[in-house]
């Protein structure tokens, strides 16, 4: 998975259109969309198992981009969601948001208990890049963002997560939980023909 | 008892016209998408083997289109209402079993984006009411027909014993 996500440092669209969370090529005539909490464990499973495999048939080609976006749950279980979305939010900032995803997803439990999200984002970062990221996170327009991705998901009527949308020109489909991705690849390779 | 009879009869004629609707807009709600997002909203369940759920994703929607119609038009009432019924059966208890193992899945029911709530629960159980009622109805109404028949058998000829 960490093989794909370095190979697709060379089509990331850092910093582009939508704060580094778009993944590959922002031209691409597909964009799955991904509304998740970093708490859900259907979320990690979802970016640990079938996104690699997304990333790997369709991103790297440019034939697919993937559009990350917050949808952190107001649940007491996931007290720390806001929190790990405004890290992962400010990462994007400098180009940074997928190891900084992988390392909330990878830790998912350890952090939700215990509430040391920075300590999990700071794992991944060099010592420059957490000094940045620190000084992005006082900038009120990172919980702004966060909450703009919150209050475009209540829009769509999103009340789980993962929340997945497969965006083809006009066309916007919800794509069933979890995800097989045997029939999610028969579809992108039918609209792809 | 007239009266009576008529408020069940029009309830039934615009109970099946309901569900017959319901069916045909389900139908049309999966067939204008690909089959493949039915066939996830199906495999979410995690029930069937993938070939199986492949099956059903290409062929339930035609098969709710045609019982829809069959059910509009009111023909062979016992055997469609029946199997009407039978099927909603199914629907309501794979939902009840996916809200007992907390599963956040999509229902499925017309079309993908629907995740299983009490509201999805509460229409399905209410379709389901209204089908078990109109499918009892079918064969009341055919038993009486054949009470109507009695008379009838009464004047047929009998057989003459030979011999």
């Amino acid at each position: 998975m960490r093989f794909a996500f370095l190979a697709l440092a060379v089509v990331m669209a850092a910093g582009a259109a939508d704060n580094g969370k778009t993944l590959g090529n922002p031209t691409a005539p597909i964009r799955i969309e991904i509304y998740s909490d970093f708490a859900c464990p259907a979320c990690r499973t979802f970016h640990e198992q079938t996104l690699p495999m997304i990333v790997r048939d369709y991103v790297m080609s440019g034939k697919v981009a993937i559009v990350n976006r917050e949808f952190p749950l107001n649940i007491p279980a996931h007290k720390h969601s806001r929190e790990a979305a405004a890290y992962a939010t400010a990462a994007g900032r400098l180009g940074i948001y997928q190891p900084v995803a992988d390392a909330l997803f990878r830790a998912q439990d350890s952090w939700n208990e215990t509430g040391k999200v920075w300590e999990t984002v700071a794992s991944v970062l060099s010592a420059e890049q957490q000094k940045k990221v620190q000084t992005i996170m006082k900038d009120p327009t990172v919980a702004a963002e966060v909450q703009r991705d919150v209050d475009a998901g209540t829009k769509e009527k999103i009340n789980s997560t993962p929340s997945i949308f497969l965006i083809r020109g006009a066309q916007r489909l919800p794509i069933p939980t979890p995800v097989n991705y045997g029939f999610l690849r028969s579809l992108i390779d039918g609209y792809l023909k | 008892m007239a009266t009576s009879n008529n408020v069940v009869r029009w309830t039934t004629l615009v109970l099946r016209v309901v569900l017959g609707g319901i069916f045909v807009y389900a139908a049309w709600a999966k067939l204008r998408l690909p089959w493949q997002l039915f066939a996830m909203s199906i495999d979410s369940y995690q029930l069937l083997p993938t070939p199986v759920v492949e099956l059903l994703a290409k062929t339930l929607p035609w098969f709710e289109l045609a019982l829809g119609l069959v059910l509009i038009a009111g023909w062979w009432l016992r055997i469609s209402s029946t199997i009407v019924s039978a099927l909603l059966l199914v629907f309501f208890s794979l939902m009840v079993r996916a809200a007992i193992k907390h599963q956040e899945i999509s229902c499925g029911c017309f079309g993908p984006g629907e995740t299983i709530s009490w509201k999805t629960m509460l229409r399905d159980g209410s379709m389901l009411a209204g089908s078990l009622f109109v499918t009892a109805m079918a064969f009341v109404s055919r038993r009486r027909s054949w009470g109507r028949l009695q008379p009838a058998e009464d004047f047929s000829p009998t057989p003459r014993q030979s011999g």
